[in-house]
């Protein structure tokens, strides 16, 4: 059996107004998932049910090997959790959080903790009141990642944070991968911040996951073809596109599975490629979002 | 040795919160002195003081030590450690009634020797003293757990409302009570049936409320 460092099989939990539904997760030992998805989508209810902190309703959820919630002290020893939402207590110096955490992980990086106060430039007698808002991200980060935990999971890390501060922090969350032991989770609506570190990408939308590969995957797979088609000329229904928008005599359609003979079928339908282009992860996020809204609303209807 | 995340929780409150705990403090052993001075206004004054200081404390550590964390989104922070939630309920209960419990039996203590050593107070006030005191003790355990399984300000203000009528009341009852009474004015401290029961009563309650805290607390499916 392979020992996944998350894995989350038919999780749902149902609210009045937002229902998390039949969620299937699996992030193996070292890799980065992305979890990406427009706001109340679910990812920080997920996040929540894997650490513990919500009780999903039905399905089964392990981390590092630990049922949760059952097991959550056990899990929480080696899993690095930080939200968007979390704050540090305003009245206390970012060294008396150290000294906090430090008395209760026995593992925890003195020697790194000082490198990160260098390369995030903070100061460590400083009370965490005078920090702005990049400032307290960073701080939070460090109080996680000193303490080596085998897991990261990270909820909205960089939402509010200007460049260099996001730039500094995945520039730190992919130096923390050169130990291959180690997982991320990494939830974001930010698919730029996903697309620099991640080696999976999960989209979550309404409740669903919509589609779960692997970066390459998604990026080798999806193409937009920008066509010419003279009037008169019916564009064929191609496997492997997802959308065409024809206006006039120009059409683009949308691959999610693009092959070569895609292109080929539509010139010998009588059309002219004029472009094939890489679509960025964006793109294809947005349009798989709107491609599953659509689907869903056919069933429903 | 190394300590227990509870343990670290518990002391990490305390130390947060000793300036208000130390205020307290000093603020009720400044009333013994008001007392102390004699004549019925100081007396007067020195008692209203020296309780007010007690509920003014009780107002407050569940407000700063359970409400705010979730308001200033401390809490988070607070549950990524590895504790459970019945865990992280045990450790609040204990850091906020414990922190009570320090100025509060610091001062009933000076309370009861202050008595025992003044000559024109007699020692019969005693047990009924210690009631009213252990009745600030359980309106501040009911603030504290209606603040802990709430988490909201609202449900709090309304606990606090009840307990401070009750401190009221519960002095008007008591010294109604005719075994109560008979014993107030005695140079000597009578442990009546009666002031047994209002005592016992009161720990009984306490015990009630905290029991029901964590069992609350542990069925909550949704902490954070």
């Amino acid at each position: 059996m392979t020992n996944f460092a998350i894995k989350l099989d038919g999780v749902g939990k149902k609210y009045r107004y937002f229902t998390l539904d039949n969620i299937q997760l699996e992030l193996s030992p070292g890799q980065i998932m992305g979890l990406i998805g427009p706001n109340g989508a679910g990812k920080s209810t997920t996040i929540r049910i894997l650490m513990g902190l919500i009780h999903q309703d039905h399905g089964d959820v392990r981390v590092l090997g630990h049922r949760m919630p059952a097991e959550q002290v056990a899990a929480k020893w080696d899993i690095g959790f930080a939200s968007e939402d979390m704050r540090l207590y305003d009245a206390m110096t970012l060294d008396w959080h150290m000294r906090f955490i430090r008395s209760i992980y026995p593992q925890w990086d003195q020697t790194y903790a000082q490198l990160l106060l260098k390369r995030f430039g903070l100061r460590a007698e400083q009370k965490i009141k005078g920090f702005s808002h990049g400032q307290r991200v960073k701080a939070t980060l460090l109080l996680v990642l000193a303490r080596r935990p085998r897991l990261l999971v990270l909820d909205e890390p960089t939402t509010g944070l200007d460049p260099v501060a996001r730039h500094e922090i995945l520039r730190e969350l992919t130096a923390v991968m050169n130990d291959e032991g180690r997982s991320i989770l990494f939830s974001s609506h930010n698919t730029q911040d996903v697309e620099q570190i991640s080696d999976q990408i999960t989209f979550i939308d309404r409740g669903r996951i919509i589609d779960s590969l692997d970066k390459e995957a998604y990026l080798n797979r999806w193409r937009r073809l920008r066509l010419e088609a003279p009037l008169g000329i019916e564009l064929p229904a191609l496997p492997g596109i997802i959308n065409i928008r024809q206006s006039g005599r120009l059409a683009i359609a949308t691959a999610n599975e693009f092959v070569p003979g895609i292109a080929a079928a539509y010139e010998n339908s009588g059309a002219r490629i004029q472009m094939i282009e890489n679509m960025t992860l964006e793109e294809i996020f947005v349009a798989k979002v709107e491609l599953s809204r659509d689907e869903h609303e056919e069933v429903g209807a | 040795m190394k300590r227990s995340v509870i343990q670290t929780l518990i002391l990490t409150d305390l130390r947060r919160h000793r300036l208000p705990i130390l205020a307290c403090i000093a603020s009720g052993i400044f009333a013994l002195g008001l007392i102390r001075i004699g004549g019925e206004l100081p007396v007067i004054l020195g008692t209203i003081w020296f309780f007010t200081g007690l509920i003014v404390l009780g107002c407050l550590l569940p407000g700063t030590n359970v409400i705010n964390e979730r308001k200033k989104q401390t809490l988070p922070f607070l549950m990524s450690l590895p504790v459970s939630i019945t865990q992280f309920t045990t450790a609040k209960i204990v850091s906020t009634v414990g922190m009570f419990i320090v100025p509060w039996l610091t001062l009933v203590i000076a309370a009861v020797l202050f008595i025992l050593g003044h000559p024109r107070l007699p020692d019969g006030m005693i047990p009924v003293v210690l009631a009213i005191a252990t009745l600030t003790l359980v309106g501040f355990c009911l603030i504290a757990g209606v603040a802990l399984v709430s988490e909201a300000e609202g449900p709090m203000a309304a606990a606090m409302v009840v307990a401070n009528s009750s401190y009221g009341l519960g002095w008007y009852l008591l010294v109604r009570m005719p075994g109560v009474r008979a014993g107030l004015a005695s140079p000597e401290i009578i442990w009546g049936k009666e002031i047994l029961t209002v005592l016992g009563f009161e720990f009984a309650v306490i015990v009630l409320i905290l029991g029901l805290t964590i069992y609350l607390q542990s069925r909550k499916r949704d902490f954070v």
